[in-house]
């Protein structure tokens, strides 16, 4: 009797369950109206305020939907077609020495609240955030500004306190940047560190329509006046995405699943694994960066073997080099992306407008580069890996992998080091390594081990990898572990506290060939000692008077002067000589898009905007997209 | 009057003993807790730097102002002697002061929006775990020799050492993918405004069945086991005997004589059982994205947010204390041993 109770319970559960396939996913929107993006779990879901500490990485829409600033760059993009005038009429225009830029606005632009947005709000901007330190760009703001001046509504004037020839990045979204803020709404409220800003007045073509106070999900509205926003002025037609939604979809497992039963359009991040089960159980519903394998598409940053020169013997660059000749890239990019890696030799990454800015020019370069091991001179450099790696991958996706070598180094790569153990063992001995049995000794005869830290399950691909590579050095000699550092891994980083580890320590702006974005970190200036916190970007704590040099010059050049890319080829060949990190692979990103219900997404045949829903560019994709005329009608 | 004296001596010694235990565990629980947090190696300020320069461009000099600016508004000066005992004084004041990672929401709002979903869901799957694991467990020792309850032990033994998020995975896998009828994410539907109606109501029935059934699934073991166990013994007492022997119902010696007396040790297990159902909790609302105070205290412990953490450890030991302290003083209730002292 009690099991048949209980049967009678499950089925009424399952009854009750029954209709939510039938349900509207959104209530009271119109499935085929609304784009879903993959979106996090927000802590204070209330707080829409992005000049707060940490305001300025939510990814929730807030930023990517409502902010807007002077200038954008698209990170895949290529040429004149990357940059965009977004509230700025023009580009910067500095003066001789790089102590003086104004900026012409554009006109009839206005919040979302009616008012206009003039010169007043930059400067308001910026003025506010020197006042209160701890409010997202206040730091670099009070750094570098001396003063702003309004000439006229149209024109802000910054005074700067040095020469900087890149200030106008600050202003420059790449992933984010400084944000304007709304001066009408700010100047009414007491503290604008505790102001909550909800709702958030925007500034771009959307608005806040709900959001849920358990932090799933949030959904922004198309304005009315969408025209009146600097994307808008850009439109013919209205957008055809009339509500945007950033819903957490939970755990990995959980995105494949919510995207194959088409409730989630994009995904920022899954396994390779997970792509693949897409791929193959979703291909006609699903659009990918490539139309077929390796799928994913390449962020501009750099996952690279870093090593901590602070700490010995990774100081010495024929060890350095050792260690990269002793990897065979072949086996790690099958174990990290199953193939799917964009592999990188030079130090930066190979995506956007790095590939005809560096890699292509300095093929001949790199396969003529020689490396003297201490008893010969060697050609390290195998331009045929993309070859190598469609072989191993070919019988697994068969027609999907060209045989045109063109296409497979836009896939794979244009190419890496060949391993070399010889070469590898005879630099070691050049370094003063000796080996016993099949131990590597340091000059001082003490065992060669390495701790190699990895972030973990955060990044699983990254730590596959470091697993790979710690086998093969262990294989060699060197005694390697893989130190999983977990949340600590950041901090650890930028601490110094740790030998070598696969994270990146390079990121550009992808659409520009200018370095700075990473380079300027780099100056020995801001080298700190061991176990203080150093600047962003500079991990490895690297220290070359030919690499100050490089950047000292590169801050004397306009931005976008043809010498940018001579001190960054300059800045190229230094790395590949000193080897300060081993460059991987791109971070190659699984952004599965579904096409039920929208078509037209950005892929490597048309990166007319970024990939991943984290990236504020995405705009540029949500007012493009059109709806697909096959989509189920709306119930 | 006379013969109840010396059993209200008893019962205000126990109370006593009992509440002196209460704020004792409390101190410890909590002292402890705030000296593990404070000892992290995960710095919430360097985490605040790490997301303002991690994305946009940075200028390398702006970054010990920066820093130096959020240590300050973040108050983190003074040494740890000084940050515990205004620890102790703002949680006298029931404040955690605000969230480093959700800067400067209150950690005490956070835990309060999220406490009422893990309230619902524990409470749902605890009543429903203890009840039905004990009522199974119960039956399957006094009818040892029924196939059904033979069968349905097996199964709940079965999925008893199976960790949470293995049986929640399957559930996910198999309710959001292969039979998709039930939600995988979420609390409730979207955009759906939040009251008693109907349509709120069964969404948030339909959201927390995957994760309820999840705890319920990983803790239906224990109960039915030791349950199983305590009525097999207490089968072969004299008085079951005896009233076996002189004819009583065998409906009424099984809910009189048998579980009614093995209910009492199920009853303590209960309220000891609630830290391990919120470790449960912990893991499956990360996994089914469920916006508790598991899924809050997973984000804090990932954002270095300490004042988070340590708010949501001090809330769960205050709770987990407070129902044991409960517990104890209903015992007496049905233990008159208890009361007696």
């Amino acid at each position: 009797m009690l099991f048949k109770k209980l049967a009678a319970a499950a089925l009424a559960i399952a009854a009750m369950a029954m209709p939510v396939a039938a349900q509207d996913f959104i209530a009271g929107i119109p499935r085929n109206e609304a784009l879903i993006i993959q979106g996090p779990a927000a802590q204070n879901a209330e707080w829409f305020n992005l000049w707060a500490p940490g305001g300025g990485a939510t990814t929730n829409g807030n930023q990517q939907l409502t902010a807007d600033t002077l200038w954008w760059i698209n990170p895949e993009g290529t040429g004149d077609a990357a940059w965009t005038n977004a509230l700025a009429a023009d580009k910067p225009v500095y003066n001789d020495d790089f102590t003086q830029m104004t900026v012409t606005l554009k006109e009839g632009i206005f919040w979302s609240d009616g008012v206009e947005f003039t010169a007043d709000d930059v400067k308001y901007t910026v003025d506010t955030q020197i006042a209160h330190p701890g409010m997202g760009w206040s730091a670099p703001f009070t750094v570098n500004v001396e003063s702003v001046e309004v000439p006229d509504r149209n024109t802000v004037v910054f005074n700067l306190k040095a020469p900087n020839s890149r200030f106008h990045t600050l202003f420059t979204v790449r992933w984010n940047a400084a944000w304007i803020m709304p001066k009408h709404v700010f100047e009414t409220v007491d503290d604008p560190l505790t102001y909550a800003a909800n709702p958030p007045v925007s500034l771009s073509a959307y608005v806040l329509h709900s959001y849920d106070t358990a932090g799933n999900w949030v959904i922004w509205k198309l304005r009315d006046d969408w025209q009146r926003t600097s994307i808008g002025q850009g439109l013919t037609e209205a957008p055809q995405v009339k509500y945007v939604v950033y819903r957490n979809a939970g755990n990995p497992d959980a995105r494949v699943i919510e995207q194959m039963n088409h409730n989630l359009d994009v995904i920022n991040d899954i396994a390779p694994e997970g792509m693949f089960t897409i791929a193959r159980d979703a291909a006609d519903s699903t659009a990918y960066w490539f139309p077929g394998f390796p799928f994913a598409h390449p962020d501009p940053t750099l996952p690279s073997v870093l090593f901590n020169h602070q700490v010995e013997p990774f100081n010495n660059k024929d060890v350095r080099w050792a260690l990269a000749l002793m990897i065979d890239i072949r086996s790690v990019a099958m174990g990290s992306y199953r193939g799917a890696a964009n592999l990188a030799a030079l130090s930066t990454p190979p995506t956007g407008s790095a590939i005809t800015d560096y890699y292509q020019p300095m093929q001949e370069w790199l396969v003529n580069y020689e490396v003297n091991t201490g008893t010969r001179t060697i050609k390290p450099y195998d331009p045929t890996t993309a070859e190598q790696i469609a072989a191993l991958v070919k019988p697994q996706w068969g027609d999907q992998i060209p045989s045109d070598p063109t296409q497979l180094k836009a896939m794979f790569g244009e190419g890496w080091w060949k391993q070399d153990l010889a070469a590898a063992a005879e630099l070691l001995q050049k370094a003063g390594f000796t080996k016993n049995g099949n131990q590597w000794m340091k000059p001082d005869g003490t065992p060669f081990t390495i701790k190699l830290m990895v972030e973990g399950d955060a990044i699983p691909t990254l730590a596959r990898a470091g697993t790979i590579i710690a086998q093969q050095w262990s294989m060699e000699g060197i005694q390697t572990t893989v130190d999983v550092a977990g949340p600590t891994n950041g901090q650890r980083l930028g601490g110094g506290d740790y030998e070598a580890a696969i994270y990146w320590t390079v990121e550009t702006w992808g659409g520009h060939p200018d370095l700075s974005f990473f380079l300027e970190s780099y100056h020995s200036d801001f080298i700190k000692p061991a176990g203080e916190v150093q600047p962003p970007r500079n991990l490895t704590r690297w220290q070359d008077e030919r690499l100050d040099q490089i950047i000292e010059a590169n801050r004397t050049v306009g931005f976008d002067d043809p010498k940018v890319v001579e001190l960054g080829m300059d800045y190229l060949k230094l790395a590949v000589e000193e080897m300060p990190f081993i460059p991987l692979m791109a971070y190659n990103k699984f952004a599965p898009f579904d096409t039920t219900y929208w078509t037209g997404y950005p892929s490597a045949a048309n990166p007319y905007a970024a990939s991943g829903p984290n990236w504020s560019n995405l705009r540029y994709m949500i007012v493009a997209l059109e709806a697909n005329p096959n989509a189920p009608a709306a119930q | 009057m006379f013969e109840n004296g010396p059993q209200m001596d008893g019962f205000a010694k126990y109370l006593v003993r009992r509440f002196f235990q209460f704020f004792l565990v409390i101190f410890l629980g909590v002292s402890l807790a705030f000296l593990i947090t404070n000892l992290s190696p995960v710095d919430p300020v360097e985490q605040s730097v790490s997301l303002m320069t991690s994305f946009g461009a940075t200028d390398p000099r702006s970054v010990e102002l920066m820093r130096s600016a959020l240590e300050e508004l973040y108050g983190l000066q003074g040494t740890m002697l000084d940050q515990y005992l205004s620890f102790w004084g703002r949680v006298l004041r029931g404040d955690f002061g605000p969230s480093l990672s959700a800067f400067p929401t209150p950690v005490m709002s956070l835990i309060m929006g999220a406490l009422p979903w893990t309230i619902g869901l524990l409470t749902l799957a605890l009543i429903i775990t203890w009840s039905l694991g004990n009522l199974l467990g119960a039956l399957a020792g006094y009818y040892r020799s029924n196939v059904l309850l033979k069968l349905s032990g097996a199964a709940v033994m079965a999925l008893h050492p199976v960790p949470a998020y293995i049986i929640g995975l399957v559930l996910l896998l198999a309710f959001g993918f292969i039979w998709p009828v039930l939600p995988i994410s979420g609390g409730a539907q979207m955009n759906l405004q939040p009251g008693f109606t109907f349509d709120y109501i069964r969404s948030l029935i339909l959201h927390g069945t995957l994760p309820a059934l999840t705890l319920v699934l990983v803790g239906i073991g224990s109960w039915f086991i030791s349950m199983r166990s305590l009525v097999s013994n207490i089968v072969t007492d004299d008085h079951v005997v005896y009233a076996e022997l002189g004819g009583v119902n065998s409906s009424k010696i099984f809910s009189q004589y048998v579980a009614r007396n093995a209910l009492l040790p199920q009853l303590t297990g209960l309220a000891l059982s609630l830290g391990n159902v919120f470790g449960g909790a912990v893991i499956t609302e990360f996994l089914f994205n469920y916006p508790g105070v598991g899924r809050l205290l997973i984000q804090g412990i990932y954002r270095g947010d300490y004042s988070l953490v340590l708010g949501v450890t001090t809330m769960s030991i205050i709770s987990v204390a407070v129902a044991v302290f409960i517990i104890d003083l209903l015992y007496p209730l049905i233990d008159p041993r208890v009361r007696l002292g």
